[in-house]
């Protein structure tokens, strides 16, 4: 009698276990870490996480510090995250060299990381999924180029000093100009990423160059700003920037901005979640993905107009093909 | 008793004076950059330049202006900047929401000037340290920027509307004649009535002003709300300019905001300074930036300058005053 009670408590117990290790097999946690929550680039990382997250039955949280960019708040948020004990991490440096000491942590901790973004200066990585700056900088400036004619007065509007993105952008931009001896470049000078810093610098330009033909601006908010410059002098010019935000998709449809550079934040979120999971789950991953620049124009524009929610992940499949190398 | 409180607060006259020669240091440091930067362009001295450099300079002075007071007081408002990004941020909603850009104004200027209402009161009724108050209230005002805007952007104004900050009347951008009247009603307020001259009382010495009988914690009060609603039309103006609100609008506002001020030859100590004086330090910062431009200074050198030039000015103010007194 006894035994047979027993063997009633037993089944479902049973049944729970089973249900557990089905369980276990997804529901993972999955930690994203980015560099703040004012660049509307991140927030499409952190959309592309959310939904490979979701097509594969995990959770994500997010880690972004409250200052943005700020080193010491990513290490302490590292320190918090290690003892929380996540299945996996997806990681953004704010700083790819001064952030080394805090992967360091999370090897030593054992959770599987995924580097997207940034390239880590150092640590162990499950895999790097990114873009390249400099083919960015560089087929943005070509298309620029191209419109123009090979030749025109060029400005340059440049990023932070010193970050990587704008090394590598500003660097593509100019050796773009190089290859065309009709161009010249005017000036080349530090927007910051602001929209109002790019704008002054704009309209300062304009007062010592009577003819500028093209702007390249190292992200979208100091392309909008040229443009805003541009308007209020009643000054026409050709103008590109980085990122492919809402607003830049808005100006390039209605004809104000030539051309963006995508830097596919949607697809690296998602693929850095989708190798995450997939090294948890003991499933083949790549383990370099450089996307490759797609220069968006009023003749492509389309698929990068739908909300973001509404898109969906490449596949696993597809994502093989995505990289330039 | 009476002799004593009427010494300590001494009469403002004297002040002023002093203040008067401050003035010719700054006028004379700013025409001296102006010459420099007349003979090394020709650019310069064009009248399309001089309207962009006072154009450039308004919108740093317009949130100076208000923080002027509260540094007269010998207080700090470290909030200005994020306060005009949340304001910007939910006028743009309501402008966008409602169509009408008078509710968007008194939106920023009512969610501006309850912002410095309340660094007000926390300063007197709580007594808390402004800087500390003040800094408090940045992360909080940040936070709930970030948090609305979630990483996005609200831009995209009514053409009307946007006349406030790119319009021109008779030749002259909107915002220099926004200045030219806010800098006298700034001077005038400061200078020519019994409320400014109490503020100036405060910061010379709180414990005389308050046995003369001055009610301290009201005028902190109104300067606090001054300066919160000036950071509100500060927005407006940056709204109106940029064409676009996004959550990090403000980070770059404030150090320059703080720098005109001192610059200005306010005093951090208070009861020192002038609101003209908080002009032409906006005026010498926009010159430097707007001549290094016109220049082609390389973006690396923009930053080192512009520091130097701000402890220069600040050492020589120090150097003078010494003397002065």
């Amino acid at each position: 009698m006894r035994h047979r009670k027993l063997g009633y408590l037993a089944l479902p117990l049973l049944m729970v276990a089973a249900l557990t290790t089905q369980a276990r097999a997804d529901g993972e946690t999955i930690a994203v870490f980015t560099k703040n929550q004012t660049n509307p680039y991140f927030q499409t990382v952190r959309v592309g996480a959310d939904v490979a997250a979701k097509t594969m039955n995990a959770k994500t949280l997010h880690y972004i510090p409250t200052k943005p960019d700020s080193i010491p708040e990513q290490l302490s948020q590292i320190e918090d995250v290690v003892v929380k004990k996540p299945s996996s991490i997806v990681f953004i440096p704010v700083d790819y060299k001064a952030m080394v000491p805090g992967v360091e942590k999370i090897n030593e901790a054992k959770i599987p990381v995924v580097n997207i973004t940034d390239r880590s200066a150092g640590g162990k990585f499950v895999s790097f999924i990114g873009a390249d700056d400099y083919s960015l900088g560089l087929e943005t400036a070509r298309y620029l180029l191209k419109t123009l004619g090979g030749k025109g007065n060029i400005v340059i509007i440049e990023g932070v000093k010193g970050s990587l993105t704008n090394v590598d952008r500003i660097r593509g931009f100019n050796d773009a100009i190089k290859e065309n001896p009709g161009a010249k470049l005017l000036a080349s000078q530090p927007g910051n990423y602001q929209r109002l810093q790019a704008l002054q610098v704009m309209e300062n330009l304009m007062q010592s160059n009577s003819q500028i033909d093209g702007v390249l601006a190292a992200n979208d908010a100091m392309a909008v700003g040229a443009i805003e410059a541009l308007d209020g002098a009643n000054r026409k010019a050709q103008v590109i920037g980085i990122n492919g935000t809402k607003e830049a998709i808005d100006a390039i449809k209605s004809g104000k901005l030539l051309a963006s550079g995508d830097y596919n934040g949607f697809a690296q979120g998602c693929l850095g979640t989708m190798m995450a999971i997939r090294s948890l789950r003991d499933q083949p991953v790549i383990n370099e993905i450089v996307l490759k620049p797609t220069v968006i124009t009023k003749d492509n524009y389309k698929p990068f107009d739908v909300p973001l929610e509404q898109r969906s992940c490449p596949t696993f499949e597809e994502a093989g093909k995505l990289g330039s190398k | 008793m009476t002799d004593i409180t009427k010494e300590t607060i001494a009469p403002p006259r004297s002040f002023l004076s002093q203040d008067a020669i401050q003035l010719c240091y700054r006028l004379l440091a700013a025409f001296l950059i102006c010459a420099v930067l007349a003979v090394l362009s020709d650019s310069f001295l064009s009248l399309g330049n001089i309207l962009n450099v006072l154009r450039q300079a308004s919108l740093t002075f317009f949130i100076a202006s208000g923080l002027t007071l509260v540094v007269l007081t010998a207080g700090l408002d470290l909030s200005v900047g994020a306060n005009v990004a949340l304001s910007a941020c939910l006028a743009g909603t309501v402008i966008h929401q409602t169509g009408s850009p008078v509710l968007g104004i008194l939106t920023a200027l009512v969610v501006g000037g309850v912002v410095g209402l309340l660094n007000g009161i926390m300063v007197t009724a709580l007594r808390i340290p402004s800087f500390i108050a003040t800094y408090g209230m940045l992360w909080v005002l940040n936070g709930l920027t970030y948090w609305y805007m979630a990483g996005d952007t609200i831009h995209g104004f009514p053409a009307g509307f946007r006349q406030i900050g790119s319009g021109y009347l008779f030749g002259l951008p909107i915002p220099v004649y926004l200045l030219l009247i806010f800098l006298s009603i700034g001077t005038l307020f400061a200078q020519r009535t019994i409320w400014g001259q109490e503020i100036y009382a405060i910061g010379a010495n709180p414990v005389a002003a308050r046995l003369s009988g001055i009610p301290v914690a009201r005028r902190l009060l109104l300067v606090y709300a001054v300066s919160g609603t000036m950071a509100g039309l500060a927005s407006i103006i940056f709204l109106s300019r940029l064409n676009s609100a996004e959550a990090d609008i403000g980070e770059s506002l404030t150090l320059p905001a703080i720098a005109a001020v001192l610059i200005g030859g306010t005093s951090l100590f208070g009861g020192l300074g002038t609101v003209f004086g908080t002009f032409v330090g906006a005026l010498i910062l926009t010159l430097v930036l707007n001549g290094m431009n016109l220049l082609s200074v390389s973006a690396n050198w923009q930053p080192l300058v512009t520091g130097i030039i701000v402890i220069l000015a600040v050492w020589l103010d120090m150097k003078t005053r010494r003397r002065g007194q």
